[in-house]
Formats: C-alpha cells, sequence, structure tokens
C-alpha cells in the first residue's frame, strides 16, 4: 500500500462526517445517473422497437417538395403532404436494394371530419393497404370490435383513442358496422349516458386542406383498433383504405369521382379510353398542384408510357413509404444510399430516418432526454460544488499537517495527491454502491412492468411499459460522469492545498 | 567549510498597516560539525532565523546559503528536496502527522525519500525510536501520546534521513530534564560520528552546557557570538 494512499485512507476514517457528506452526494449522483440514463436508454430503445416495429419501419420515403421532414405528427394543422412523384420509378430502386427487407407505400394526411350540424372535426389517417399492411406491420395493432376491411373494400378503422375523442367533442358513439353496442368499452361518461347514446357507423370526411376541391367521403366503419403501443400517441391515426383516403384528398380527380377508380371498378378502366385519361400519376399532379403545367406533349407521353400500368394499386397516389432495413443494416448509410440513387435517377424523393419523419416525438424524446440530462447536470453541479466546499474545507482544517508535511519534505503533488485519493476512493466506492443501486433499481422498475395510458409517459417510457435499461455503454457514461465530477470537485481544493506553504506548519494564534 | 553563510538577512513581517522587523540584517556562518545553539529574549527572532535557515521561510532581503545554494534562487520543488534531503527540522510546535503512529510518522521522510530499501528503513526507525526511548510507543498515533513524547517522534522523524543539518527550535521547552539530557547527547553523539551540524534555539541554561557555540540575538540583530 502507497503511502499517500494509506494516509488518505485513514484520514477518510478519521474525518468520517466529511467523507460521509462527500459520499452520500456521490452516492446520490451515481444513483440518479445511472437509473435516469437507464431510463433515457429504455425509453429510446422503446420508442425505436415500437416505432420501426410496429408503425414506420426504419426509414420513411417522402416527397422531396416536402419542406419538414416531420411528416407523421410534425405538421398537424398544416398543409396535406405531397405526393411521390414518379413512383413506380422510386419503387425500381426500392425493389432493387439489398438493404430493405420489405417496403410499404402508404398515404398519411389529416382529414376533416363532418357530422350531420356540419361541425368539423379531425383526424389523422393512413391509407393503407390492408393485405400489404398486414405483412408488413402484422402486430400494429389488434381489433377491439367489428372487423378488418377486406382488401379491395372500403372502410375504416377506427382508433380507441379516435372514438373516445369524436364522443367528447361530437357526441356520438362510433360503432363497426354492423357491430353491437360493448357497453364496457364505453367511457365513463358515455356509459353514463349509455341510453340515449347516439350511435355512428360511418363518417363523413374531406381531406384537410386541398383548397378548392373537396370532396366528402362516406365511409363505413369497419372496425375499432388499439394499437400494441404508444397507443395514446398513435392513436391520433384511423386507418383507413388508401383508395378512400386517395379520394378525400382529391388525389385522383376533376370531374371524375374516384370510386370509379377503386379496385371494384376496376373493370370500369379496361375501358381505353379511360385508361389514358386516369392512370397515371403524371396526370393526378397536374390537378392537384395547380402550379406545375405540363405541356400538352409531355403529358401525352407520360400518359403512352404509363398506361399499361393503370391496373396496378401501386401506380395510385402514395405520399409516405415506409422500409424496413434487414438486420444490422446503418439507417444512416441505407439513407445515404437511398437518397444517391434517387439523385441520379433525378427523382423527386426523399428517404428519411423514422427518427425525422416522427419529428414531433422524435424531438419530445430528444427534449425529455435533454431535461434529464439538465437534471443530471444539476446534481453534478451541486454535487460539484459540495464535495468542492467540503474538502476545501478539509484542506484548510489540515493547514499545519498538510504545511508540516511540505516543511519535512513532502513535494505539492504528493500532498494533492493525498487529496485526489481521498477523493478517488470515496468516489469509487461510494459511487460504486450508487451505481449498483442504480442498477438493481433499473432491475426492479424491468420486473415491475409499470404501464401507462399516460401520453407524455407514454413517451417517457417508450412504449405502454416502463422498460430502463442498463448496457456496458451505459455504464461507461455513469462512470466517466462520475470520473469528471470527481476531478472537477478536486481541482479547487487542490489549488487550496497547492497554496500552503511549510511556514503554514508552525501555527501561530 | 561553512555549511550556512548568511549575510544581511532581513525579514520584515507586514502587520496591519505597520511592519514587523523580525530580523534587521543578520550576518551568520555556520562551519560543518557545529554545534551552535541560538539564544536571546522571546520575540528577538529566532524562530524566524531558524525558519530561514531551513528553508521554510525566505529572507526579505539579504542572502541564505545552505551548503553552497542560494535559497532565494531555487524554485519550490528544489527547496522542497533540498528540505527532504539535507535538513531536519524540529518545530518549536510539534507536528506530527495525526492518522499515522509513531513508526509511520518517523519513516515518513525515508518513504519520501524513495532511497532505502524497506530493511534499511526498519532498522533506522527502530534505532531512533529507541534512541528517543519511545519503543515502547512504536504503534500509538500522535493523539495518544504526551506533549514530550510526541516532541520525541519529531526529533526520531528530523534525525532519521541522516540530514547534513538539523534545526531544533526549543526542542527540549517540553521535555522533563531527564529526558532532554538523553535526547542531548543523542544529538551530540550524531554530532561527533556524522559530523552533523546542529543549530537550536533555547532558554534552557542546561541545554547550553551542550552547546559547542552561541550566538546572541535581540530585536533581530546578532548581538554576541562566543
Ligand atoms: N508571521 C508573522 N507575522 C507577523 N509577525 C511575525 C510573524 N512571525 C514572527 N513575527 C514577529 O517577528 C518577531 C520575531 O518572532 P520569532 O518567532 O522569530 O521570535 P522568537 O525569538 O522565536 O520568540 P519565542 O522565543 O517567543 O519563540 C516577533 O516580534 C513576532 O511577533
Ligand atoms: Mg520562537
Amino acid at each position: 500500500m502507497s503511502l499517500t494512499f494509506k494516509i488518505a485512507w485513514r484520514n477518510i476514517w478519521k474525518h468520517k462526517g466529511k467523507s460521509l457528506v462527500i459520499g452520500f452526494i456521490l452516492f446520490i449522483g451515481a444513483l440518479l445517473m445511472t437509473v435516469g440514463n437507464g431510463i433515457i436508454s429504455g425509453m429510446e430503445q422503446g420508442m425505436a422497437d415500437n416505432i420501426v416495429k410496429l408503425f414506420t419501419g426504419d426509414i420513411v420515403l417522402i416527397s422531396d417538395e416536402q419542406e419538414s421532414d416531420a411528416v407523421l405528427f410534425g405538421n398537424m394543422g398544416g398543409k396535406p403532404l405531397k405526393v411521390i412523384k414518379n413512383f413506380e420509378a422510386a419503387q425500381k430502386i426500392l425493389a432493387q436494394e439489398t438493404m430493405i427487407e420489405q417496403y410499404l407505400p402508404v398515404a398519411g394526411g389529416m382529414v376533416m371530419v363532418l357530422n350531420e350540424a356540419s361541425e368539423m372535426e379531425h383526424t389523422m389517417l393512413l391509407g393503407i393497404d390492408i393485405h400489404k399492411y398486414q405483412q408488413m406491420f402484422p402486430d400494429s395493432f389488434r381489433l377491439t370490435e367489428g372487423r378488418l376491411f377486406k382488401p379491395g373494400e372500403r372502410g375504416i378503422l377506427i382508433s380507441e383513442k379516435y372514438r373516445k375523442e369524436s364522443y367528447g367533442l361530437m357526441d356520438f358513439w362510433i360503432l363497426p358496422e354492423d357491430g353491437e353496442l360493448q357497453k364496457n368499452n364505453l367511457t365513463k361518461e358515455a356509459l353514463a349516458a349509455a341510453d340515449n347514446l347516439e350511435f355512428k357507423r360511418n363518417l363523413v370526411f374531406m381531406g384537410a386542406s386541398t383548397s378548392n376541391s373537396t370532396v366528402d367521403v362516406r365511409v363505413p366503419v369497419k372496425g375499432i383498433i388499439s394499437y400494441k403501443s404508444l397507443n395514446e400517441l398513435w392513436g391520433h391515426y384511423c386507418i383507413v383504405d388508401i383508395e378512400t383516403f386517395r379520394e378525400a384528398h382529391n388525389y385522383l380527380t376533376g370531374s371524375q369521382p374516384v370510386v370509379q377508380l377503386s379496385t371494384e371498378q376496376e373493370t370500369l378502366l379496361q375501358d381505353d379510353s379511360l385508361d389514358s385519361f386516369f392512370g397515371t400519376d403524371a396526370v393526378i399532379e397536374e390537378q392537384t398542384t395547380s402550379e406545375e403545367n405540363y405541356s400538352v406533349e409531355s403529358l401525352q407521353e407520360l400518359t403512352k408510357k404509363e398506361a399499361t400500368t393503370v391496373y396496378n394499386p401501386d401506380a395510385g397516389s402514395y405520399n409516405l413509404v415506409f422500409i424496413r432495413l434487414k438486420k444490422d443494416v446503418s439507417q444512416k448509410e441505407a439513407v445515404a444510399q437511398l437518397n444517391e440513387s434517387f439523385q441520379k435517377e433525378k427523382l423527386p424523393v426523399r428517404a428519411i430516418t423514422w427518427k425525422d419523419a416522427v419529428g414531433v416525438i422524435g424531438s419530445m424524446a430528444v427534449l425529455i432526454k435533454g431535461a434529464l440530462f439538465l437534471f443530471i447536470l444539476f446534481i453534478f453541479f451541486v454535487a460539484i460544488i459540495v464535495i468542492m466546499n467540503t474538502l476545501s474545507m478539509a484542506a484548510l482544517e489540515r493547514i499545519s499537517e498538510i504545511g508540516m508535511m511540505r516543511a519535512v519534505g513532502a513535494r505539492k503533488w504528493f500532498l494533492k495527491k493525498m487529496f485526489v485519493y481521498e477523493t478517488g476512493i470515496l468516489s469509487f466506492f461510494f459511487g460504486g454502491i450508487g451505481i449498483l443501486m442504480g442498477v438493481i433499481i433499473i432491475y426492479i422498475l424491468q420486473a415491475a412492468r409499470f404501464t401507462t395510458t399516460n401520453e407524455f409517459l407514454q413517451l417517457v417510457y417508450g412504449g405502454d411499459q416502463l422498460n430502463p435499461l442498463f448496457t456496458g455503454s451505459d455504464l461507461l457514461i455513469v462512470v466517466s460522469g462520475l470520473l469528471i465530477v470527481t476531478l472537477i470537485a478536486v481541482l479547487y481544493p487542490l489549488k487550496v492545498v497547492g497554496k500552503i506553504v511549510p511556514l503554514d506548519a508552525i501555527a501561530r494564534e | 567549510m561553512n555549511v550556512i553563510e548568511i549575510t544581511g538577512v532581513k525579514k520584515n513581517y507586514p502587520l496591519g498597516t505597520t511592519t514587523v522587523h523580525a530580523l534587521r540584517g543578520v550576518d551568520l556562518q555556520v562551519a560543518k560539525g557545529s554545534f551552535l545553539s541560538i539564544i536571546g529574549p522571546s520575540g528577538s527572532g529566532k524562530t524566524t532565523l531558524l525558519n530561514i535557515i531551513g528553508c521554510i521561510d525566505s529572507p526579505s532581503a539579504g542572502s541564505a546559503k545552505i551548503q553552497g545554494h542560494e535559497i532565494t534562487a531555487l524554485n519550490d520543488r528544489q527547496i522542497t528536496d533540498l528540505r527532504l534531503h539535507k535538513i531536519g527540522f524540529i518545530f518549536q510546535t510539534f507536528n506530527l502527522i495525526p492518522v499515522l503512529n509513531v513508526r509511520e510518522n518517523v519513516e515518513f521522510p525515508l518513504l519520501l525519500m524513495r532511497k532505502y530499501s524497506k530493511k534499511e528503513i526498519d532498522t533506522r526507525v527502530e534505532k531512533l525510536i529507541k534512541g528517543v526511548g519511545l519503543s515502547e510507543y512504536i504503534a500509538h498515533k500522535p493523539a495518544e501520546l504526551s506533549g514530550g513524547q510526541r516532541q520525541r517522534v519529531a526529533i526520531a522523524r528530523a534525525l532519521v534521513t541522516n540530514p547534513d543539518i538539523v534545526l531544533a527550535d526549543e526542542p527540549t521547552a517540553n521535555l522533563d530534564s531527564e529526558t532532554s539530557e538523553a535526547i542531548l547527547q543523542l544529538m551530540r553523539d550524531l554530532n561527533e560520528t556524522e559530523k552533523t551540524t546542529f543549530i537550536f534555539s533555547t532558554h534552557d541554561p542546561e541545554v547550553l552546557k551542550y552547546a559547542k557555540n552561541i550566538v546572541k540575538i535581540k530585536d533581530g540583530l546578532i548581538v554576541g557570538q562566543e
């Protein structure tokens, strides 16, 4: 045992009170840092798992004309999402890309929901091909009432959250087309009014901001769904068949109702004359984005080229593509590679990570992380101040002892080392216990499986369930945090120690 | 050869708005192997002079050479090493490291020197502790010792490195006459055998009997030498 260590060790025991003060603060700091970090890690992991697995995949494709990346929650009340132009070409790239496991084109956006009194409310809608959706996200939601709409069938799946919300706002209780009232699914208020509830089995809505040319669409409610995770968040979205979505957003139209384009009526489209008229994105785009003008020639050219693809449902309009990557493929790399490919082909498409796409929640996560980080920083700050003070006091209290050691021939560094050791030992011991306790708490929290329906808490949890994590990198973060605190806290006391001169050994009262 | 050469040393302490002139121009040469006693009334500057010789204080003016090193020209580290290797210091107020026991306090400077083996250290330390009559207390902490016993530990610590110069500020002030004499005898023996230079301040006429030379100091000036 080195001399310095021996003296440091014994001083810790001699000055128990001070050691305990410093130890306690280090313990609390390490504990909070471990648990906080664990919650953040769990949140990030949970978010990533839930959102990637259940809702968006790893990467989202959007139109390059889209200003903000935050397409899923970021633009509530804003403009509708831009349609992805020349989707077919983009699809070819996706099909060839080996990093991609699966992808799913969808249409997302907000619609206004009308009631009989022409009052308006809004909901987020996700227009999907139900068959493909279930292939890509089989666990995304479960039915609580009714049934799913069949491929090609018109229908909407209402989220539990939206049903409750719409009851609160518009006083009707949504039921599946041919479903019975299930009393145990009612909210408290609805249950109280159960005897004279007004039911609604279909909804009328229109695309939120498709300015002049909106179409009111009536769509039957097929089922009520509950999302597997982050229900409070994802519950903002109801799920509708893609054709209804397109219709509501006027993606396909002009004078002709989209119904004619729906899968049920595909036969109509087999007529050659209609073919060239409705079958292409180019025509669709021409009518929805008025600022663009295709020349008649180019239009003819486009229609000719695309004519053969008219029966392919994919030829319709999409504004989002959810992409799931193969295992162990880096999101960043995939995004970069896809964007490179799109640029090469001059396609107006942009690949973004799911994090960018969820925007608001993504940044909410960053905010929560930041808040926790600030909190830990605050703990650090307090810890540093307390330790600094206590150590400086200790240095001054031992001034004649230290001066004497200097007089006897101890170099400044020897005495500084003594203080570093003292603090280091305390930091190691109490910090270690703090980390250990923190890890135990994390495991207890994991085992307790706390769940929440609170929207904010779901964000903190990264899902419905609190599932904090403790990984090697977390340990590294906490240990380096502890180290930094210890080093900063000891700096000033070391300065005090350094100023003690041999003459201080000779106490003069 | 002079191990200590002090010329025109002044030491001023600022005290509020005034200045205390603790030393007003001291010249002193001490030859190797001296056994020198500094005497003078309280407040005359004995401690101040010893502090300067012992390199734990620096003169306000003048020059102080310890074994040829001008101490005002040395940096902190050089001075520290000079203290460690060349000088043994016994303070007027005995200072020990509270968390170390008698043995550990005495071996402290030896460990700092990093020069001796564990065995050498042990034999030296034990010999000196025996010399100051504390063998029974070797494992005691300073808090468990009397004032005189602590003083003896400090003396043992000052002598353990076998320094060229030992400075002692009233080393026997807290000791009974019997112990005093034993310790003075120990110092004289070291002085004879190792040619260690001893400088000590004292009020005690008994101590003066051991001194080979005496320097009288008054009001910060040397007023006599014999
Ligand atoms: N740090 C200091 N600040 C102010 N004055 C000081 C300081 N150290 C010493 N003095 C003054 O210098 C003078 C000499 O002090 P010093 O301690 O050298 O005397 P001394 O001869 O050792 O006295 P004593 O026999 O009482 O120990 C005294 O007047 C003292 O008050
Ligand atoms: Mg004195």
